[in-house]
C-alpha cells in the first residue's frame, strides 16, 4: 500500500492540468510516439500481457476484447464510454476534467492498436463543464497534429468526435450507447452480433471506458511488467475509487485493488471515516447496481473477484456510497428501486415491469404500509429479472434486481423490524386507500 | 435439413430458422409476442426463453446452460438440444405473464381483441390466476393515431411489432416508442399520424387489443364470426385473404399467409373494401326494356330468353354480327361459361376483354425500395382477373380481338347483338361503350352498379359481389386462387355463375369446382389443382 504511487491522478494537483502545454511538460504524448514506434500488434500484445481489465464495471479483459475484431476489416470505430451514469460514480468525470489529454492519448494509442479510423467520446448529458474542457483539449490536439491525418508524422490517421448523450442511464450500456450515437432510441441491441464484429454503423467497434483507455496510456509508457506489479492476481493495475456519503473526505482516490472496503472508508489516505456523530450501516461499494455490503462485511477486498464472495454482482465502477446508521434502510431500498424503475429502457418485459413494480412496493414499504410478504415478493421479482445474470438483453435488469435482493437479504432483520413496528392495521388501511378495488377483490378471493 | 432435439423429441426443421420457428412448425405451442416471422427479431418480450445444452466453458462437457436463452434469436444447429418443459422455463413464463398483466386494464369484456387475444390465451396456459400487485395500475391514454387505427395504449405489452412493421415493411416508420420503463408507450410523432396504406396490418399483428381497427370497433365479438377463404378483388395482385362474416354480413377482411403473393399482409384499400358490397347503387334485379321503360324480370324467364335470342343471332353467318365483352371482374369459371356458350351458338362471334382500370403505378413497399427487395406490392391494375378471363376466353373461343377493334366494329354498325360484362365495384360500365352501344339491335349488360350503360341495355343482368359468389381469380403472376362464397347475395339476386350456367343450357346447381374440372378437361391444366393451392390456414394468427 505504502509503495503505491498514483498514476492516473498524478496530474490532478497540477495547475491548468487540462492544457496541452502543461500535459506536455509532464511527459505527455511520449507514450503515443512510443506506441507508434512499437507497431500495432505489439501494442495489443503489451496490453494483453498486462491483463488490463475494463474499468467500466464488467471487468472484461481489454486486450482480449480488441482481439475479437475480425482481422480483414476495413473500418473500425472506437466508442469511448464516458456516460458514467451509475449513481455515486464520478471517477471518469475527474479524468476528463483534470486530465483530458491523458484520455486523448489513451484513445489514440488504442485507436492505433485497433486500426481505428474514428473515435466517438459518448459523454453524459449532464457533463457540461467536462464537455467544454474535453472539446478544448480535442481542438488543441487537432491543432498540434495529434489527431487527424499523419499523426506525429506517421501514416496513422484518426478523428475524435464528442457525442453528448441526452440523459439516459441505459445509454452507458455499450450497444445502447451505439444506438444513441447512431441517432436512435438508446435500446441495447441483442447479441450476437457482438460490437467487435458488427457495432457502430454496422462496423467492427471497440467500446472502452474512459479509465480503461487512460490505463492503456500508462501500460505503454511504463510497460506491462510495471502494470502487473500493482494489485492482486486477476485485478492488476491502478484503479480509481470514489467515495460519497457522510464521510470526512469524500472524493476520488486511486489505489491498487488490494484495498478493502474498510480501508477505503476509514483509511487515513482515503475517506477518513464517517463524519462526527455518524455510524456506519452499510456500503454500496461498486455503484448501486452491484449490491450492498453490511457493516460486518467491510473486509471485502475491492477487486474483480473477491467481491463475489460477499454476494456482490461485481466490482462495478468502484464508487462507494456510505449509508449511515440513521438512514432508514427502507429509504435506501426505495431509492435504488426508484432509480431503476426510472431508467429501465422498457425493452425486456421483466425489467420494464419488474422495476416499476419493485419501486411501487418499495415506496409503500417506505411510507409505512409494508407487509412481511412484500419482502419475499421483492426477492422473487428480482430473481425473475435475472435468476442468472444475462437472461435479458442487457445487464441493467441484472443490476436492478441484484441490488434490491441484496438490500432485502442483508437487511431483512431491520426491514422486518420496521414493518412490525408499524401501527396495527396500517398496511390494510393503506391498501384499502390506494387501491380499494384490489383490496375488495383480494378479500373476496381469500374468503372463498 | 438439420435435426434438433426439443423436449426430447427429434425434430427435422428447415435450415436457417430460429429454434422458436422450428418448434412452432413442429406444432409446439411456445408462447411468444415480439417474434413475427415477417419482421426482424428483437427478442424483447422474453417469453420464449428456453434451456439449451451447451459445452461447459472450462471442461467442455455438454450440459444444460445455467441461464435461459431466447429461442427466437437462437438459430437451429444440427444436433442441438433444447427444452421448454422444464420448471425454470415455466417459471419464467409465469413471471412474464404476471408482469404483462400488471398494468394491463383487464377490460376484455369491452375489448375487440377478446377471443383472439394472445394475452388471454397465454395467461390461461402459462400465467397465474391472480395478480399480486396491490398498487394502482399505471395507465396510458387511448389515442387516435391514423385514419383506420386506434391505439389503446393501456393494453399495450410493448412487443414492438407495429413499430417494426412500419419501419421494415411499410418503410414509413410513423410509429415509435416514447418514454421509458413501465411508462413506455407506442406513439406517433406530433402532427405525423399513421398514414401508410398498410396500416391495417398493425391491427393484425398486434397480439393484444392495443391496435384496433376503427371500422370494426365494437361491431362484433370475434367468436361469432365465421371465415371464408377468399381472394382480394381490388387489384391484380390478388392477395390471399379471409372474409369474416356473421349473420349474412361481411364484417372484416383479413390476410392469410401466402408466400407467393402477399406474405402476411394486405393493403388498406383491399381490407376496407367491404363497404362496396353495401353500395346503394347496386343493381338489384334482372330487367328488360320494353317500349322504352324498364320492366323487372323473373329469374326463371331469363335463361330461356337469352338463350333464344343468342341462338337466333348465331344463325346469321355463324354469329358474325355478335360481339362479346368479357370483364376482368368476372371469375374464371363465369368467363368460361359465357364464352363457351357463345362460341357454341355463334362460332364467328367477336370476343374482347374489357381493359382493367389502371391507377398510377405499382406501389412497392417498403416505400422507395427497388422491386426486387419488395416486401409487398400493390398493383396499379385495379381488377382481379384479367389474365384469368383472357385465358378462359382463348380456351373457349380459340381467339379474341382487341377491345378497340370491337368498339370500332360496334360503332361502325357491323355488330348488331352484343353482350357487355362490366362489373367494376366502383363505377358502372365505361362511357365509351355507351356511344358504340347506341347502334346495336340487342344489348345484354352484366354490371354491378347501375348506370347509363345498364340503362341503355335491352336486358340487364346484375352481378354479385365477390363475397356472394364462388369461383377463382388468376392473379397477375398467373396464380389461380379460389374464393368461397361467404354471404348470400341480397334478396332478388342470383349468383352470376348460376344464371350463366343456366343460360349455357346446363342443368342443376352451379358449382365452381365442377366448372373448374370441366375447364381442366378442356385443356386448362392450371385449374386442375386449385384446391391444393398453397394458401395458409383460414385462421392465420
Amino acid at each position: 500500500m505504502a509503495t503505491f504511487q498514483p498514476v492516473l491522478t498524478r496530474n490532478y494537483g497540477v495547475k491548468d492540468s487540462h492544457l496541452l502545454s502543461v500535459y506536455r511538460e509532464h511527459g505527455g504524448y511520449e507514450a503515443l510516439s512510443k506506441a507508434l514506434a512499437m507497431g500495432a500488434e505489439n501494442v495489443v500484445e503489451e496490453v494483453k500481457r498486462a491483463e488490463l481489465r475494463g474499468r467500466g464495471g464488467a471487468g472484461f479483459p481489454a486486450g482480449v476484447k480488441w482481439g475479437f475484431l475480425p482481422p480483414n476489416r476495413k473500418v473500425t470505430y472506437l466508442c469511448v464510454n464516458c456516460d458514467e451514469a451509475e449513481p455515486p460514480t464520478f471517477k471518469d468525470r475527474t479524468l476528463v476534467e483534470k486530465d483530458p489529454h491523458q484520455l486523448i492519448e489513451g484513445i489514440l494509442i488504442t485507436g492505433y492498436a485497433t486500426r481505428t479510423t474514428a473515435a466517438y467520446i459518448y459523454m453524459r448529458a449532464e457533463f457540461h463543464r467536462q464537455f467544454h474542457v474535453m472539446q478544448r483539449a480535442v481542438d488543441e490536439a487537432y491543432a498540434a497534429n495529434l489527431i487527424g491525418p499523419n499523426i506525429m508524422g506517421s501514416d496513422f490517421k484518426m478523428d475524435i468526435y464528442i457525442h453528448r448523450g441526452a440523459g439516459a442511464y441505459v445509454c452507458g450500456e455499450e450497444t445502447g450507447l451505439m444506438e444513441s450515437i447512431e441517432g436512435r432510441r438508446g435500446w441495447p441491441r441483442i447479441k450476437p452480433p457482438f460490437p467487435a464484429v458488427e457495432g457502430l454503423f454496422g462496423k467492427p467497434t471497440v467500446v472502452n471506458n474512459v479509465e480503461t483507455l487512460c490505463c492503456v496510456k500508462h501500460i505503454i509508457e511504463e510497460g506491462a511488467d510495471w502494470f502487473l506489479g500493482i494489485g492482486p492476481k486477476g485485478s492488476k493495475g491502478p484503479k480509481l475509487f470514489a467515495v460519497s456519503g457522510p464521510v470526512r473526505r469524500p472524493g476520488v482516490y486511486e489505489a491498487a485493488m488490494d484495498i478493502t472496503c474498510r480501508d477505503l472508508v476509514f483509511g487515513e489516505d482515503f475517506a477518513q471515516g464517517l463524519t462526527e456523530g455518524e455510524e456506519l450501516k452499510g456500503v454500496l461499494p461498486g455503484g448501486i447496481s452491484m449490491g450492498i455490503l453490511g457493516g460486518d462485511e467491510l473486509d471485502c477486498k475491492l477487486d474483480f473477484d473477491d467481491v463475489r464472495r460477499y454476494r456482490l454482482l461485481g466490482l462495478g465502477t468502484g464508487a462507494a456510497v456510505v449509508v449511515p446508521k440513521r438512514t432508514d434502510i427502507r429509504t435506501v431500498l426505495l431509492n435504488v428501486a426508484r432509480f431503476f424503475a426510472h431508467e429501465s429502457c422498457g425493452q425486456c418485459t421483466q425489467c420494464r415491469e419488474g422495476t416499476g413494480w419493485m419501486a411501487k412496493i418499495a415506496s409503500r414499504i417506505a411510507s409505512g404500509a409494508g407487509r412481511i410478504e412484500d419482502l419475499d415478493l421483492l426477492v422473487e421479482i428480482s430473481n425473475s429479472m435475472g435468476m442468472m445474470p444475462g437472461m435479458n438483453i442487457c445487464g441493467l435488469s441484472d443490476g436492478a434486481g441484484w441490488v434490491v435482493r441484496s438490500v432485502v437479504e442483508k437487511f431483512r432483520g431491520e426491514l422486518e423490524e420496521k414493518i412490525k413496528a408499524q401501527p396495527a392495521g396500517a398496511a390494510e388501511r393503506a391498501l384499502r386507500q390506494i387501491n380499494p378495488a384490489y383490496y375488495e377483490g383480494a378479500a373476496r378471493v381469500s374468503a372463498r | 435439413m438439420p435435426t434438433i432435439i426439443i423436449d426430447g423429441r427429434h425434430i427435422e426443421c428447415r435450415e436457417r430458422i430460429s429454434v422458436l420457428q422450428a418448434a412452432l412448425d413442429a406444432g409446439l405451442n411456445i408462447p411468444h409476442y415480439c417474434y413475427h416471422p415477417g419482421l426482424s427479431i428483437v427478442a424483447s418480450c422474453r417469453l420464449c426463453l428456453m434451456e439449451m445444452k451447451m459445452a461447459h466453458p472450462q471442461t467442455g462437457e455438454l450440459g444444460w446452460a445455467p441461464k435461459l436463452m431466447p429461442s427466437c434469436q437462437t438459430p437451429v444447429k444440427e444436433g442441438m438440444e433444447v427444452r421448454f418443459n422444464s420448471e425454470m422455463v415455466a417459471s419464467n413464463q409465469r413471471h412474464v405473464m404476471e408482469y404483462l398483466l400488471l398494468n394491463h386494464p383487464l377490460d376484455c369484456p369491452v375489448c375487440d381483441q377478446a377471443g383472439e387475444c394472445m394475452l388471454q390465451d397465454y395467461a390461461l396456459k402459462f400465467g397465474r390466476a391472480t395478480s399480486r400487485m396491490v398498487e394502482p395500475k399505471h395507465w396510458n391514454a387511448k389515442k387516435d393515431i391514423g385514419p383506420h387505427t386506434l391505439s389503446y395504449q393501456d393494453r399495450c405489452i410493448l412487443c414492438g411489432r407495429c413499430v417494426r412493421f412500419c419501419r421494415e415493411v411499410a418503410g414509413t416508420g410513423e410509429l415509435c416508442v416514447v418514454n421509458r420503463g413501465y411508462r413506455n408507450e407506442i406513439d406517433v410523432f406530433p402532427g405525423l399520424p399513421l398514414t401508410n396504406e398498410l396500416q391495417g396490418n398493425v391491427v393484425d399483428i398486434c397480439p393484444v387489443g392495443a391496435m384496433l381497427d376503427k371500422k370494426f370497433l365494437m361491431s362484433q365479438r370475434v367468436w361469432f364470426l365465421e371465415s371464408a377463404e377468399s381472394v382480394c378483388p381490388m387489384c391484380s395482385r390478388g392477395c390471399t385473404i379471409r372474409v369474416d362474416h356473421n349473420r349474412r354480413r361481411v364484417w372484416r377482411l383479413k390476410p392469410r399467409f401466402n408466400p407467393q403473393v402477399n406474405g402476411w399482409w394486405m393493403c388498406d384499400r383491399g381490407r376496407f373494401c367491404s363497404g362496396l358490397i353495401y353500395d346503394d347503387r347496386r343493381l338489384r334485379q334482372p330487367a328488360m326494356r320494353r317500349d322504352g321503360s324498364r320492366v323487372p324480370l323473373d329469374w326463371k324467364d331469363v335463361a330461356s330468353m337469352v338463350r333464344a335470342r343468342f341462338e337466333e343471332a348465331g344463325k346469321l353467318e355463324g354469329g358474325k354480327q355478335m360481339g362479346i365483352v368479357v370483364s376482368p371482374f368476372m371469375s374464371c369459371e363465369e368467363a368460361w361459361l359465357l364464352t363457351s356458350f357463345i362460341r357454341q351458338v355463334a362460332p364467328n362471334a367477336m370476343f374482347a376483354v374489357l381493359p382493367s382500370p389502371v391507377r398510377g403505378e405499382d406501389e412497392i413497399f417498403p416505400t422507395g425500395s427497388p422491386r426486387e427487395r419488395a416486401k409487398f406490392v400493390i398493383s396499379a391494375e385495379k381488377a382481379p382477373n384479367r389474365r384469368g378471363v383472357e385465358k378462359a376466353c382463348l380456351q373457349a373461343g380459340g381467339r379474341h380481338s382487341s377491345y378497340e377493334d370491337l368498339l370500332a366494329e360496334m360503332a361502325g354498325g357491323r355488330i348488331k347483338t352484343a353482350w357487355i360484362a362490366a362489373g367494376s365495384p366502383e363505377s358502372s360500365g365505361p362511357s365509351e361503350l355507351i356511344k358504340a352501344a347506341g347502334r346495336l339491335d340487342y344489348l345484354v349488360v352484366q354490371d354491378y352498379l347501375g348506370g347509363v350503360l345498364s340503362g341503355a341495355a335491352n336486358l340487364v343482368l346484375p352481378m354479385c359481389a365477390w363475397t356472394e359468389r364462388e369461383g377463382s381469380f388468376m392473379n397477375e403472376g398467373g396464380l389461380v386462387q379460389r374464393f368461397q362464397r361467404a354471404v348470400p347475395p341480397p334478396q332478388g339476386l342470383m349468383q352470376d355463375g348460376q344464371y350463366l350456367f343456366e343460360i349455357a343450357g346446363r342443368r342443376g346447381v352451379f358449382n365452381a369446382g365442377r366448372v373448374r374440372q370441366m375447364m381442366a378437361e378442356s385443356g386448362m391444366a392450371e385449374f386442375q389443382a386449385v384446391h391444393e393451392a398453397p394458401v395458409g390456414p383460414v385462421h392465420a394468427h
